[in-house]
């Protein structure tokens, strides 16, 4: 069967440094994977480089089979891949509406002018990540970190993917915001949707996800069951710091 | 070729002059100052004043041409940057739209008509075949001295590294206990000095007129572009670069493409290293 | 469409055109000719407005575009006796050919950058036309006698505001659609865009290409209505600064700001006239300009809606 994402052999210099080394794997469909590892471990790089934002130095990316590498990013995203950021970034001054408008357009100016917006469709995912109808209207500027982070998940959801990749979702946020995330999670779970997740709350993570891949130094230590990739001693050394 | 050589040093050097001034802002306060132009149009006008009109001593008018340079830096830091948080394309349009008041108050009272500055040094020299003006020898010889003396400052006093900090990293300069807002008031301040003595200079160069800020400030743009981000040496190659090109194409192609070769340069050089040549390794 | 129109948007436009249509039965022809000048301010403002006010990429070298348009119309009729109907619309082409070749720097720099590079080529042109085939360009004195449109103020005044008000109602519905939406969205995060699946370099070379048609519009009518042309006078830093400031002042990314921009600042310098008779007025505007400018970036258009706004709440409060 082809798998949703599949990556082989993906290495990235910057100058002397080697970021991702030598790092393979698949994703399955409908399978929740954690990604996990110490600072600086190269988890972001990853996402970056499957997004597209950085070019890899060798090795393949490939979506349901398709060498996606020479791609840019928005063309990657129409393919049904996107991420969210570990700091949010919203369009400032636009409304909470307004932001999830802009990932719901097309890539084509024609239609961007012929169609107008789909308000209910906006609304509705507004509405799904959390939001109440009172802040709708609103501006990033009066919004909490976790609001931000709602905000960034119902953009990347507008973009209607079919993969999505979510970057330290629960930093700065309470648990009342932890717990309405990860509801969402799980609801997209159900509906198929294949996610790949980085976050060093293993705890919220743990719920969220069938298996883990643990990094560190840019390699891939560990990788299975999440329960048996967290018990692994080399990732409880470089991880959690404990034998 | 001797002529063209001494012409192109001296150029080079009165622009090395008008262009370092707009360097200190851009390195440290990281803006551009587009009423930069504006300095050198007063300074000259405030010279004109105060020797050919009241007829003080040169030196005189220099320096309070030089004082009102400056303390139009601090005004328009503390009025125009400081509201608008430093914001780079606000403080852009802002800079410009004053520019063009500064022009309009000349013209309220000075008129619109060019004027003829008596040189601030008389007399000429002969170098082979080439005159050169006292003055213009005085310009260059200015020039360098203020590189030389601005280089060393900003290398050896607790004041310049401060400056120098700012330029790299002004959040870690702040953590690191420099206080940024003194840095800026007083990088304003030496650059509207500059500015002003560059003007004087400038003014007796060519001539004194309510529009004689747009040359001075497009060339300070071009020599600060591609010689880079906070290198003064990097103000000065360039300047070189650009001068003796100029004399190069009125003496060898044609008097009219003089400006053409920059501005090709400008636009080559920001499309294919945004950086400048010589960008962020020094001040 | 989805263009949120409501009753007073209407009654608005409506309202404002038939007060134009009646404007040389209300006033003298010396006034005409003002309002023919902001007439074709308005369309360079709105021009600057669609690229600079919109995407964020700020152009200090808008005449370059204007400049293409004017001369190549100005060539074509006078030096090979093209017909206008001809040359108008090749001038337009060019400039957006002139667009193309400005949008290639924002490919790879944004902010200050961008902004020199266009008043680097805006120096450029005004160095080249001088230079470059003088026996056409007609040098550094340009060139006079060209065909003129209109005899007269009135029909000058309708033929301006004919092209104007297009311009500006159909700029106006366009910047209502998403794409104005999206065309914002760079100004804001070009980044974000990119992440929302949407290719900036798209929407900015649309953008590019419709502010230059829209310059190129302008230049070409200006041309045709001054009959003459001027290269120290197109390619000046003034003509930026006016063109900005109209911007600016009326409340930029809005199309109507730009339009009643140059409107208000036109009067405003024909009414400094009889106390200021000459370029010093210049100094009082920009004096207003750079006050207006740092307290309210968003020009007059904000401080009417906000008007606006805390008027409708009294009355919901009362």
């Amino acid at each position: 069967m082809v798998k949703p994402l599949s990556i082989k052999n993906l290495v990235k210099n910057f100058g002397g440094l080697t970021a991702t080394d030598d790092i393979s794997f698949d994703l399955e469909e409908g399978q929740s994977t954690g990604l996990i590892g110490p600072n600086g471990a190269g988890k972001t790089t990853i996402f970056s480089q499957i997004m597209g934002e950085y070019r890899q130095t060798s090795g393949i990316i490939e979506l349901y089979g398709s060498d996606i590498s020479k791609l840019s990013t928005p063309a990657r995203i129409r393919l049904g891949i996107s991420r969210t950021y570990q700091v949010p970034r919203p369009f400032s001054d636009f409304s909470v509406l307004e932001n999830i408008r802009v990932g719901l357009m097309p890539d084509s100016i024609w239609k961007m002018i012929t169609q107008g917006p789909n308000r209910e469709r906006e609304i509705e995912l507004a509405l799904s990540v959390g939001f109440s109808e009172d802040d709708l209207q609103q501006t990033p500027d009066t919004l909490s970190m976790g609001d931000l982070r709602k905000l960034e998940m119902a953009r990347t959801m507008a973009t209607n993917p079919k993969i999505m990749l979510l970057d330290e979702v629960f930093a700065g946020l309470t648990v009342g915001e932890i717990n309405q995330i990860a509801k969402l999670i799980q609801n997209m779970r159900k509906e198929n949707m294949t996610f790949l997740i980085v976050s060093h709350d293993l705890k919220a993570l743990e719920p969220l996800v069938d298996d883990a891949i643990a990094i560190n130094y840019g390699k891939i230590i560990a990788q299975g069951a999440f329960s048996e990739v967290i018990s692994d001693s080399a990732v409880r050394t470089s991880y959690l710091g404990t034998e | 070729m001797l002529e063209i050589l001494i012409q192109g040093l001296l150029l080079s050097g009165l622009y090395a002059l008008i262009a370092v001034g707009f360097t200190l802002i851009f390195s440290v306060g990281r803006v551009l100052n587009l009423a930069y132009g504006s300095y050198i149009m007063i300074a000259g006008y405030v010279y004109f004043y105060f020797s050919q009109l009241l007829g003080l001593p040169p030196i005189v008018g220099l320096l309070l041409a030089g004082i009102l340079g400056s303390c139009m830096g601090l005004l328009k830091y503390n009025l125009i940057v400081k509201p608008l948080k430093g914001d780079h394309i606000p403080v852009e349009i802002s800079t410009l739209i004053l520019a063009v008041i500064l022009q309009s108050a000349i013209i309220l009272y000075f008129g619109n008509s060019a004027k003829i500055l008596l040189p601030i040094f008389q007399g000429v020299i002969h170098i082979g075949n080439a005159t050169v003006t006292y003055n213009v020898l005085a310009a260059t010889l200015v020039s360098w001295l203020i590189l030389i003396v601005l280089f060393v400052f900003i290398r050896k006093t607790h004041v310049g590294r401060a400056m120098q900090a700012v330029s790299m990293d002004s959040k870690g300069a702040s953590i690191s206990g420099v206080n940024i807002n003194k840095i800026n008031m007083f990088t304003w301040g030496i650059s509207g000095f500059l500015g002003a003595i560059a003007g004087v200079f400038f003014a007796s160069y060519t001539q004194l007129s309510p529009s004689m800020w747009v040359a001075p400030l497009i060339i300070a743009i071009a020599i600060v572009i591609v010689g880079g981000i906070g290198s003064i040496i990097g103000t000065l190659v360039v300047a070189h670069i650009i001068g003796f090109m100029e004399i190069i194409s009125v003496a060898l192609i044609s008097p009219q493409l003089r400006g053409v070769f920059t501005m090709l340069l400008v636009i080559i050089v920001l499309i294919i290293r945004p950086k400048g040549l010589f960008g962020r390794e020094e001040l | 469409m989805g263009l949120g129109l409501k009753w007073y948007h209407f009654a608005l436009w409506i309202g404002f055109i038939i007060f134009m249509l009646l404007m040389p039965e209300m006033v003298s022809k010396g006034t005409l000719r003002t309002i023919i000048f902001a007439n074709f301010l308005a369309i360079f403002a709105i021009s600057w407005d669609i690229l600079s006010g919109r995407t964020g990429y700020i152009s200090f070298g808008h005449p370059f575009l204007i400049g293409i348009g004017a001369y190549t119309t100005a060539i074509l009729t006078k030096r090979f006796d093209v017909g206008v109907e001809y040359a108008i619309p090749l001038a337009i082409a060019m400039t957006m050919i002139g667009g193309t070749i400005m949008f290639l720097p924002a490919l790879r720099i944004k902010g200050s950058y961008f902004a020199l590079v266009s008043l680097a080529f805006m120096e450029l042109m005004y160095q080249l036309v001088q230079v470059i085939r003088p026996d056409l360009t007609g040098g550094t004195r340009g060139m006079s006698g060209l065909v003129t449109l209109t005899r007269g103020a009135v029909n000058g005044y309708y033929l301006s505001f004919t092209i104007m008000i297009i311009v500006a109602l159909s700029m106006w519905l366009l910047m209502r659609t998403r794409l104005g939406t999206a065309l914002s969205a760079i100004a804001l995060n070009e980044e974000s865009v990119k992440g929302s699946g949407l290719s900036p370099t798209k929407l900015k070379l649309f953008a590019f290409m419709t502010s230059a048609f829209v310059a190129g519009l302008g230049g070409a009518f200006y041309v045709h209505y001054l009959g003459s042309i001027a290269p120290r006078a197109l390619f000046d830093i003034n003509f930026v600064f006016t063109i900005i400031v109209a911007t600016l002042i009326g409340g930029a990314s809005t199309i109507v700001g730009p339009m009643f921009g140059a409107f208000f600042l036109t009067f405003l310098l024909e009414y400094l006239r009889p106390y200021l008779p000459g370029a010093e007025r210049y100094l009082i505007y920009g004096v207003i300009a750079l006050l207006l400018y740092m307290y309210q970036p968003k020009g007059l258009y904000q401080i009417m809606i906000n008007q606006f706004n805390r008027f409708k709440k009294d009355e919901d409060d009362g």
